[in-house]
């Protein structure tokens, strides 16, 4: 685009917005380069702070009459990708969002603004006796926006559920800057309609910008047990998740940490005393009636002896708990100790196969020499292998991408699949084919095309694009043609 | 009537591909009452897929067929000590592509919920999948929820895998009849209030103002007995209503509505309206003639809730509180780039 167009926008922006909502000088720009995944960098052309549905609109409107790409974004959490701008992309940064528009305690369900973090919501409504369930781990910082695009788990997301799973509306703001309203408090899907509030969950800001989020609230549970029990060998901590699923427990959460990821929490501000010599922890949390956790504690631990556990732990108040969760919610950070970067990984298997998974990752990383640690929601089956390696080391970097890759490929070949919770964004576009054929993405493709038809909101995102895909062949005329006009813009 | 009965997606495919002309897919047919005319259609009968194809208890997934009855599917699954916790009977295509209830109660599981992935097919026969067989999958865009409630008229769902739930240890259905309405709808917002919300829950008025609450308290034997005997539920066989019989010559609504708008609904609504209310949000409601289905239709937008006719003159399904008009591009896009010819009806 001509400067001179884009300096014309940036001046409509500015009078839309004022002069400190709208950035545009590059050391302003550095800190939306990236996101969690830190690969992949551009800077963005410029970034917007809206406060308001109709300034999104309003922005969404100028942006796409004239032709200019975007990019909502949360709090830049996200580990795929999926918020950084491409090319000349303009970020809707929606942080300034941020308020809880309204809460109904008798009806069980929050209307907030995009930008409201995570975890505040759940301290919005505490005194209530109610909470936000789906937990990621970034959820002190994390947005529900972001959440509701990236479809974000989270530990308790084994019996609770993901975002989609909790979201039941929303007011989004169109590619073209009109507005859709989604679902309704009493239920996702209106009763003459398609579930439109599923589908636009989880297509990571490539259908529009929610601007209002009518989301589910759980009420508290009378109590909760937290229980970590450490195991000689991570065979043993499957078998006992195996083992309290197959009793039909229902915990909130089952999370499994290996030997190196134990030691480097230790050895971490994230300190939280689990036993360094342990070969995995696995930490379970139960909540319900006190009478009914009892017994359920009492089964979690029958399970842990059948699997030789060595050492178990069990919270006996809040404070112990959070320090029990300490090490857990703060694995990733603790890794930071290991190289300059790391590489999360993200790849489901069947609950089933979580043993022989975690043996062929292992071995994944020792052909690639690659330094690896396994953190993962165990009763999900949802893995999370991390690779600390040096980003500046070219060699170092070209192995630990070649070692995700066989370990995608791996979680697909067990029945699997490439994401569970962090998205494909710009990470996978490369792996999408590991699941998906060339109908499956032309489907796909038809879909985002009634939403973004123009193709302008965050481009180069979730679908591969015609000339990376290893089926070009097959790709359909029609398709060809959106994604040829893409690339010509 | 043209009819078809493909045995096996190579078949449909087939078919399909064939371009018989416009087409009505059916599952186990109980639902057609909720469908628009069909006309010329080609009735393309899909109860012939009928395999459960896998059935993994230890990962508490399964993949069955769309033609699959769900009380096959419920025994194969009792057998391992699973459910599929959502009511709905028929195929289990019909009853996800219908999803008349969605969640049994408060944060139950709906079929949305409950849908992983599928292998599909366009109606010009090509075969697409979408979603994974695991319980967590953020790969691509969840082009099966779509299925959803879409009556089968966006494309066909051949294999759906789905997500299932160990059964309880104990469950209590119960049965509170002869209330008030006031005494209902205290009793709703008392089970609704609890840590632990029913694993289905159903409010129905009939036609006379008498009320009647029912449900499952599900978990361990002693929180189900304390459940039942604290809230003094009434316990009972096991007594789910999926739908409401239809009065001759009426015609049922469907809608949505929270709990805080029952009690203004329940007043407002025209005479001799029975309504049944679904845990999830779900109502139904059946009313003498279709003026009367106006006149809800009325109170419905009145109280900006959302309704529609779903059963009763084949002419009037459909007909609904107005809706969203960005919605309404959204949905009206989304038939045409999945159907662009309108095969489906």
């Amino acid at each position: 685009m001509l400067r001179a167009a884009m300096t014309a926008i940036e001046q409509h922006l500015r009078a839309l917005l004022g002069e400190r909502r709208v950035l545009t000088s590059p050391d302003a720009l550095l800190a939306w380069e990236c996101d969690g995944f830190t690969v992949h960098r551009s800077r963005p052309r410029a970034v917007v702070l809206p406060e308001s549905t109709a300034e999104v609109q309003a922005v969404v409107a100028r942006l796409h009459g004239a032709g200019v790409p975007f990019v909502p974004r949360g709090a830049g959490t996200c580990l795929s990708g999926g918020p950084t701008a491409k090319g000349d992309a303009v970020v809707i940064d929606l942080a300034r969002m941020k308020k809880v528009l309204r809460i109904e305690p008798d009806d069980l369900y929050a209307v907030v603004q995009p930008g409201v973090v995570n975890v505040d919501l759940t301290a919005a409504v505490r005194h209530l006796g109610l909470h936000y369930a789906p937990d990621p781990s970034s959820q002190t910082v994390c947005t529900i926006g972001g959440n509701f695009a990236e479809n974000s788990g989270g530990p308790h997301c084994f019996k609770y559920g993901m975002t989609q799973d909790h979201v039941l509306g929303a007011v989004v703001v169109l590619p073209d800057g009109t507005l859709a309203r989604l679902g309704d408090a009493a239920g996702p899907r209106l009763p003459h309609g398609l579930d439109l509030t599923a589908v636009f969950c989880g297509s990571e800001g490539t259908f529009g910008i929610a601007t209002e989020i009518t989301v589910r609230l759980c009420r508290d549970q009378a109590a909760v047990r937290t229980l970590l029990a450490a195991f000689a060998s991570m065979t043993a901590a499957c078998r006992a998740v195996s083992d309290i699923v197959g009793a039909g427990l229902v915990p909130a959460a089952l999370e499994i940490l290996d030997q190196a990821t134990i030691r480097a929490v230790e050895a971490s501000v994230y300190r939280a005393g689990y036993p360094a010599d342990a070969a995995a922890v696995l930490l379970v949390e139960l909540d319900g009636p006190a009478d009914v956790l009892a017994e359920e504690a009492a089964e979690v631990r029958a399970c842990f002896a059948t699997h030789g556990a060595l050492q178990v732990e069990e919270a006996s108040d809040a404070a112990e708990r959070k320090r029990l969760w300490k090490g857990r919610k703060g694995a990733f950070g603790a890794m930071g100790r290991l190289n300059t970067d790391l590489y999360v990984l993200d790849g489901v298997v069947p609950r089933t196969r979580l043993e022989e998974a975690l043996a062929r990752i292992a071995a994944i990383g020792a052909k690639h020499g690659v330094v690896m640690t396994n953190v993962f929601h165990a009763g999900d089956g949802n893995l999370h292998p991390n690779i600390s390696y040096d980003g500046r080391d070219a060699a170092m970097t070209a192995r630990t991408i070649a070692a995700g890759h066989e370990i995608l490929q791996l979680c697909v070949d067990l029945g699997g699949s490439i994401s569970g919770e962090h998205g494909i964004g710009s990470e996978k576009l490369d792996h999408v084919g590991m699941m998906f054929d060339a109908a499956d993405l032309d489907v796909m493709a038809r879909v985002r095309a009634v939403w973004n038809p123009s193709g302008l909101c965050n481009p180069g995102k979730v679908l591969p694009s015609r000339h990376a895909c290893a089926e070009t062949a097959k790709w359909p005329h029609m398709i060809a043609k959106v994604l040829d006009a893409e690339t010509e813009r | 009537m043209r009819q078809a009965r493909p045995r096996s997606a190579a078949e449909l495919g087939e078919l399909l591909r064939s371009r018989p002309g416009r087409l009505r897919l059916v599952g186990g047919g109980s639902r057609q009452d909720q469908l628009p005319p069909a006309g010329d259609a080609v009735h393309v009968h899909l109860d012939g897929l009928a395999t459960i194809a896998r059935l993994d208890a230890g990962d508490q997934t399964c993949s069955v067929d769309c033609g699959v009855r769900r009380e096959v599917l419920d025994e194969a699954l009792a057998a391992v000590g699973l459910e599929l916790p959502c009511p709905g009977g028929g195929t289990l295509g019909g009853l996800f592509a219908s999803d008349a209830i969605g969640a049994a109660a408060h944060g139950g599981l709906g079929p949305r919920s409950l849908l992983l992935g599928m292998d599909a097919m366009l109606a010009d026969g090509t075969p697409f999948k979408s979603g994974a067989r695991v319980v967590k999958s953020v790969a691509g865009f969840d082009v099966h929820k779509l299925f959803v409630g879409s009556q089968g008229r966006l494309f066909a769902a051949l294999r759906l895998h789905l997500r299932l739930k160990p059964r309880p240890r104990a469950e209590q259905w119960f049965a509170n009849a002869d209330l008030t309405r006031d005494a209902a709808l205290a009793l709703v917002r008392a089970l609704r209030s609890t840590p632990v919300s029913p694993a289905a829950l159903q409010l129905l008025q009939h036609a006379d103002g008498r009320c009647a609450v029912g449900g499952r308290i599900a978990g361990r034997a002693a929180f189900v007995a304390a459940t039942v005997r604290t809230l003094g539920l009434v316990p009972s066989a096991p007594s789910w209503r999926d739908q409401l019989e239809l009065p001759a010559g009426g015609e049922s609504l469907t809608g949505l509505a929270v709990p805080s708008a029952l009690p203004t609904l329940l007043a407002q609504l025209p005479r001799a309206t029975t309504f049944l209310w679904h845990g999830g949000g779900r109502f139904e409601a059946t009313v003498p003639d279709a003026a009367a289905g106006d006149l809800l239709l009325a109170t419905l937008a009145g109280q900006q809730l959302h309704g529609c006719v779903r059963r009763g003159d084949a002419a009037r399904r459909g007909r609904g509180t107005p809706p969203d008009p960005g919605h309404r591009r959204l949905v009206d896009g989304l038939h045409l780039a999945l159907d662009p010819h309108g095969l489906l009806v």
